[in-house]
């Protein structure tokens, strides 16, 4: 079942003066965890922006084609509605906490929304736990590190139920141990509760292993889309600058020297294994 | 240690903090209109004591200290200039009774400075916030006070990058006269504008993401409510205010100097 649905998706900005993406068709599943890799400027923040309605609504634009998500026209439905389906985290943690204490920025979202307090209460703990921060729920948000705040974000997102959560490059202000504990939520959210997950990532060495599937795009357009390990292997993904996991380029090397691995590898445990088994053939 | 410290909220437990901002926003208001409405010495001098051991409960003792400490600069100047005013202006007064009048004005100055430091000190923005909107005041506006509190130490650190920044390129910060002064911050401001302006879409974002706006009745994790100790607080403010009325009407307030010298 399509719990996003794009045909012939063309947006283009109030300002500017071609379309940031161009002629997008795109499914993405439930239950799926799909990494958006490109270079810089390719349209995947844009396109992210449309899954919970930011565009049109929000920034305003000309938007063509058809998108429904979780069974609603995007166009015709406001961004609150949408933004009970599909959660949104962005890159700069430090711009979306704006309450004094963790709690209550968790609890920003259902009060919104209007659920009654002892739901809201629930969820928050819920929540806050899920994401590793329920000692941190008393704290103000400028006393947290980095990696703290984007969790608590992921949290508050978390806490109003949606059944995808779209992160746009959530690790970029992080360092390489926030932005693991941050995979790992949300691997675990993905995998434990079925959460449909769309990640725009560069770094895609630690996380490439939990995805199923990478899209790559390309000046507006996606130019591959589909296994990670058939994706991250092929010569395009490397002539278009993706970060592809040094694992997989180890693999490629070592198939030019005649060596060849199991198949390609998206982690170094996984890249271990393998060569182990060839050496011990 | 500025003297705005005195007024920095500290967490603290503490049966003071823990009491109902509203019933502490009318202990301030009250004693606000009362220590306007004397302008003797005595009465003056009651109110400062009575504040005394409410610090104390409040265990904020270090830092109402300070906030008392950083306005005793304000109090001498303020002390001088009523001597001064009063002596040249006012003829009739022997100089007692102006020395008096005048150390009235300085103990009134502190009162003030003193509620309102135990009122900062033991009440956290986000309960001030809880308190407006439990007021029936519109949500946006809690909102943006409560926001703006807490973008404070972050727009403090991103100013002080930004200064770092500029002076590494070779910006001079000091000297100069005044205006020199004040032309010297424009290379200050200007990123730091830019940067609240994006930062505030990116709020706004994040706000539409989180269904802003979706409900038109609002819930509230948290809700307020007025315990014993809250009425309390209330009933011996009303008290103050009554009998502070009844005395500045109807007794004749002797002042220091006559109970000395008669």
């Amino acid at each position: 079942m399509a719990i996003i649905e794009a045909k012939r998706l063309t947006y283009t900005y109030p300002i500017g003066e071609k379309p940031a993406f161009r002629d997008v068709n795109l499914e993405i599943k439930k239950g799926e965890f799909v990494i958006i890799t490109g270079p810089s400027g390719c349209g995947k923040t844009t396109l992210c922006r449309c899954f919970n309605g930011l565009i049109p609504h929000f920034y305003g634009g000309r938007l063509e084609g058809e998108i429904t998500v979780c069974g609603l026209n995007v166009r015709e439905h406001p961004t609150y509605e949408i933004a009970q389906h599909v959660g949104m985290v962005f890159q700069n943690p430090e711009n979306q906490l704006f309450a004094l204490s963790v709690e209550k920025d968790v609890a920003f979202g259902l009060e919104n929304l209007g659920v009654p307090r002892e739901e809201i209460r629930k969820r928050v703990d819920w929540a806050l736990k899920i994401t590793g921060t329920y000692e941190l729920r008393n704290r103000a948000p400028y006393e947290l590190s980095g990696g703290q705040q984007q969790r608590v974000a992921i949290a508050s997102v978390l806490a109003m139920n949606p059944e995808v959560i779209v992160l746009d490059e959530p690790t970029s202000f992080l360092d390489p141990i926030g932005a693991e504990q941050i995979f790992d939520v949300i691997n675990s959210l993905n995998k434990d509760l079925g959460i449909t997950i769309i990640l725009v990532e560069h770094r895609l060495d630690l996380i490439s292993k939990y995805a199923s599937r990478v899209i790559v795009m390309q000046n507006g357009q996606i130019v591959l889309d589909g296994n990670p390990r058939e994706v991250l292997v092929s010569e395009e993904a490397r002539l278009i600058g993706v970060g592809i996991p040094k694992a997989t380029l180890l693999y490629k090397i070592l198939k030019l020297r005649g060596i060849s691995l199991n198949g390609p590898p998206l982690s170094s445990d996984e890249a271990c294994r393998s060569i182990m088994e060839v050496m011990s053939r | 240690m500025s003297m705005f410290d005195g007024f920095k909220f500290r967490s603290v437990s503490s049966p003071v903090h823990q009491m109902d901002p509203r019933a502490k926003f009318i202990y301030v208001c009250i004693l606000f209109v009362v220590t306007v409405m004397f302008s003797n010495l005595i009465p003056l001098i009651i109110l400062f004591l009575i504040q005394v051991p409410f610090v104390f409960m409040a265990r904020v003792q270090k830092e109402w200290m300070r906030s008392m400490k950083g306005s005793a600069m304000f109090a001498v100047i303020i002390f001088v200039m009523n001597l001064l005013s009063l002596y040249f202006y006012t003829g009739y007064e022997t100089f007692g009774s102006i020395l008096e009048r005048s150390l009235a004005m300085t103990v009134r100055f502190i009162v003030l400075v003193q509620t309102f430091s135990i009122f900062f000190l033991t009440t956290s923005p986000d309960m001030l916030g809880l308190a407006l909107e439990q007021s029936h005041i519109p949500y946006e506006i809690c909102f943006a006070f409560t926001t703006a509190v807490r973008f404070v130490p972050v727009l403090a650190e991103e100013a002080q990058t930004i200064m770092d920044a500029q002076k590494a390129r070779g910006l001079e910060m000091e000297g100069g006269n005044f205006f020199k002064r004040i032309r010297n911050y424009i290379p200050i401001l200007i990123p730091l504008i830019v940067n609240a302006i994006r930062r505030s879409l990116e709020l706004a974002e994040t706000m539409e993401s989180r269904a802003w706006g979706a409900n038109r009745n609002r819930t509230n994790l948290y809700v307020l409510k007025m315990r014993r100790e809250d009425v309390l607080l209330i009933l011996i403010s009303l008290v103050i205010l009554a009998v502070s009325i009844y005395v500045s009407m109807n007794v004749q307030m002797p002042s220091i100097i006559q109970l000395l010298t008669s």
